[in-house]
């Protein structure tokens, strides 16, 4: 993603660089003082909105650059849409900042500090539904020139090709002619997408662009939204329900909870099973998409549904973990039915506590202190009445290696390859701190059982339970 | 169709786009030329008819073309009784038309008409007052005068409780106005049953039946310019009113001044609708049906339909009037009955025509 204003700021820098060998001073703070360099389409600074008394949006700040999408996730009643409309002005901050192209923007009681026809030239909004109307689609596309028109001014020829472009590139022209009231939600949600290109703003606000649409136009709307953000330099916020989407096509995501901000980073940074768990009360399991690489969000269930069908009903799997190494596994084999036990973990261990907190069987150690005999005995016994054992890629000290000794014996293991074993964001390889001894022991074991990838487990627990 | 449009993408594209002046330019001449046309007949028929001939060179005399070869009779009656009923006729319907076109993009609902918030009984009562007190005999102005306040009062009333809690809403505006109205209705049938004076009694019913026969220049004088100037100020806000029209969160995003916007356009039709009821009392229908027919031929933009339900208005009142004149001559038939009478069943006609499109 090359940004001219970017690479204009690097130019300028290295062109001073070198002027200031020779000349004076005073060029290098012109030369700044001329081109002033905007980095940020939008920069939202700890912004606060009520509805009815109640605080909707609480303190968030966000930023998006130019050229950049950012993907704005959470459950309902979360603040997204809040949160979007108070950007897009038709809501008034409780306090906060939103400056627009290093434009201040109405902000908490203080008065407008651009006009209304300013910000609409720099801001879109596209809003979740569409109310029933009586234009033609061209007439209604035609509606978003409306803050480039002067009062008495008619739309021109440029004005009506930059519609028809947008109705090409939204594939709308078919029903250039039809009435608004005769199309299908998808078929209408296109037509406002031309709407908000037609209006040529700097910003895009977009509250699920693809909520109506099929799976070919939400592919084919966000590619459009992303060709369309590269070639203006514009940026967009846009509300995704569909992580899987939304890790596709955002650069960015930002998690909204309760009306804060919880998480802001790259779509792998964001979208972590934990992440999932606290925002939308789901177990995830996250795994590359075969096709983009991007992370695709496979959902597992909630902890609260009570299907009667799962997999891992009647079946007990023990982790062999511990640095939290085994804490997501835990959540997500809990929501597959499995009875999970673990062991042995140290006091203080994230691990320990989330075995804790989910009220499993667990054998736990003072922390940094070697397994004693009588925990090794316990720990044995958990594995031994367990059908299937997971051995965690933690870290393996002289105090746990007998951890991965329990391992030995077993026969149905499965081997979890370190996060970052095929690119991905994490450790490519376990740390030993034993000198070779844990290591060797995992390379036998390894070589008799093979390893897979964290989230593949629970894809060959299915497999194994289908066979039986 | 689909085919055509990507075949001649060009030619489309041009075509598409050229049609608003184009619209109302060719609207505009038709019904400007039907309404003189009109107008022609309207100054020729009643209970003493004018020969066409007559009747054009005394219109071409009056604004100075020519010399007339009408009797001096004939002059004086189409100078002095049928010029300005045609012409407050006219305005009338102008302004009833274009006030329906506002409401019913204003409300969303092809369905309003510009009495809906309250006015056009509020009018009445103003009305009902003067006569029942006699004070409509002192001056032929009160009678107007008590009927424009009557429904500056009652739109005041209705927008104080839709502003109630600081918050405007439309729908309250809505049902606001239909209170109103049945009690001011109520207010009216109860005025009409306590009189003992039968002539009273009498004008009442015929205010409310609404017509054109007490119709004079100073009529003309006063409605017309507040009615010229509240279309105009509509028209130049059209653009607006379109964007309000899809939504009104769309239109503030789009840069529109949604609630200036808004109580701009309401307080203009508003008194636009007040005044042509104090000069010709409550004709139903033209303002719900004339918008509504414009709009089915010449499409939902408000810079087409409002100035073409402007004409179309005054045509259809102007025709309507002069049938109203002649249908049972010598005796006279109330516009107002006559508009009903002929909206009444289109409006039944619209209301199944639109659930058949549901269904």
């Amino acid at each position: 993603m090359v940004n001219p204003e970017n690479e204009f700021r690097v130019t300028v820098f290295v062109l001073t660089g070198v002027l200031s060998f020779e000349s004076s001073i005073d060029s290098r703070s012109k030369m700044e003082c001329v081109m002033p360099v905007v980095q940020h389409v939008l920069e939202v600074d700890d912004l606060s909105t009520r509805l009815d008394g109640k605080l909707i949006v609480d303190s968030v700040s966000l930023s998006v650059e130019y050229g950049e999408v950012v993907g704005v996730v959470g459950a309902n009643g979360s603040g997204k849409t809040t949160l979007l409309r108070t950007l897009a002005g038709l809501l008034k901050a409780e306090s906060g900042e939103i400056v627009v192209g290093g434009v201040p923007f109405s902000s908490g009681k203080s008065s407008n500090v651009a006009s209304r026809r300013d910000r609409a030239r720099k801001v879109a909004y596209m809003p979740q539904s569409t109310e029933s109307h009586p234009f033609t689609v061209f007439e209604s596309v035609l509606m978003g020139r409306y803050p480039h028109l002067g009062r008495f001014a008619l739309e021109g020829s440029s004005d009506r090709e930059l519609a028809w472009d947008a109705m090409e590139r939204t594939s709308t022209v078919e029903f250039a002619n039809r009435n608004l009231d005769t199309l299908s939600g998808g078929e209408r949600q296109r037509v406002v997408l031309a709407r908000v290109l037609v209006q040529q703003a700097d910003l895009l606000l977009m509250d699920e662009p693809t909520a109506s649409l099929d799976l070919r136009h939400q592919i084919l709307t966000m590619d459009l939204v992303r060709e369309e953000l590269r070639e203006r330099d514009a940026g967009a916020i846009v509300i995704l329900h569909d992580l899987s989407l939304a890790a596709r096509y955002c650069d960015r995501l930002v998690v909204l909870y309760e009306g804060k901000k919880i998480a802001d980073g790259t779509p792998w940074e964001v979208l972590t099973p934990r992440n999932l768990r606290t925002a939308f009360g789901v177990e995830g399991l996250v795994e590359p998409d075969p096709v983009t690489g991007k992370p695709h969000v496979l959902l597992l269930g909630s902890e609260n549904s009570s299907s009667g069908d799962l997999i891992g009903v009647g079946r007990k799997v023990h982790l062999i973990c511990g640095a939290g190494s085994g804490r997501e596994l835990m959540h997500q084999l809990r929501v597959a039915g499995y009875e999970v036990s673990a062991g042995v973990l140290g006091t203080g261990d994230s691990d320990r506590e989330a075995a804790e907190r989910l009220g499993m069987e667990y054998v736990s150690a003072p922390p940094f202190s070697s397994i004693t005999d009588k925990q090794h005995e316990d720990h044995l016994e958990l594995v031994r009445a367990a059908d299937h054992v997971v051995l965690c890629p933690m870290a393996v000290g002289m105090n746990n290696v007998r951890n991965v000794s329990a391992a030995v014996g077993t026969t149905s293991l499965f081997i979890l390859e370190p996060p970052g074993a095929r690119g991905g964001p994490g450790d490519s390889e376990v740390a030993d701190y034993t000198d070779g001894l844990a290591s060797g022991l995992r390379r036998g074991l390894i070589e008799q059982f093979g390893d897979i990838l964290e989230s593949a487990l629970l894809f060959e627990l299915a497999r194994v339970a289908g066979r039986a | 169709m689909a085919r055509e449009s990507t075949l001649n993408g060009h030619v489309q594209r041009v075509s598409t786009g050229s049609t608003v002046l184009r619209r109302l330019f060719v609207g505009s001449f038709l019904l400007i030329v039907a309404t003189v046309l009109v107008a022609v007949v309207a100054a020729s028929v009643g209970p003493f008819n004018v020969p066409f001939t007559h009747t054009v060179s005394a219109l071409m005399d009056l604004i100075g073309i020519g010399d007339s070869i009408a009797k001096p009779t004939e002059h004086a009656i189409i100078q002095t009784i049928r010029l300005p009923r045609i012409f407050l006729a006219f305005i009338v319907g102008a302004a009833l038309g274009i006030a329906g076109g506002i409401m019913q993009g204003l409300f969303r609902n092809s369905m309003a008409d510009p009495g809906i918030i309250g006015i056009s009984s509020g009018g009445a009562t103003g009305a009902v007052f003067a006569i029942a007190t006699g004070l409509s005999t002192v001056s032929t102005f009160f009678l107007p005068l008590f009927a424009f306040i009557g429904s500056a009062v009652s739109m005041a009333v209705v927008f104080l409780i839709a502003s109630v809690g600081g918050r405007f809403s439309m729908a309250t505006l809505l049902l606001g106005g239909i209170a109103v109205s049945s009690f001011l209705g109520a207010v009216t049938t109860a005025t009409i049953i306590l009189t003992d004076d039968l002539n009273v009694q009498r004008q009442i019913i015929f205010w409310i039946a609404g017509g054109f026969d007490t119709a004079r220049w100073e009529s003309v004088q006063i409605a017309a310019p507040i009615i010229v100037v509240g279309a105009l100020i509509t028209i130049f806000m059209s653009r607006d009113l379109n964007l309000l029209l899809v939504s009104e969160d769309e239109a503030e995003t789009l840069g529109v001044r949604v609630v200036l916007v808004r109580n701009i356009l309401l307080i203009s039709a508003s008194l636009i609708t007040g005044t042509a009821v104090a000069f010709s009392g409550i004709i139903a229908f033209v303002g719900l049906v004339v918008p509504h027919v414009v709009r089915l031929i010449v499409g939902a933009d408000h810079r087409v339909l409002l100035p073409l339900s402007a004409l179309g208005g005054g045509l259809f009142l102007l025709v309507a009037d002069t049938a109203a004149r002649v249908v049972l001559a010598p005796a006279e038939l109330r516009v107002g009955v006559l508009t009903a009478m002929i909206g009444a069943p289109f409006f039944i006609y619209l209301l199944v025509r639109s659930k058949a499109r549901l269904l």
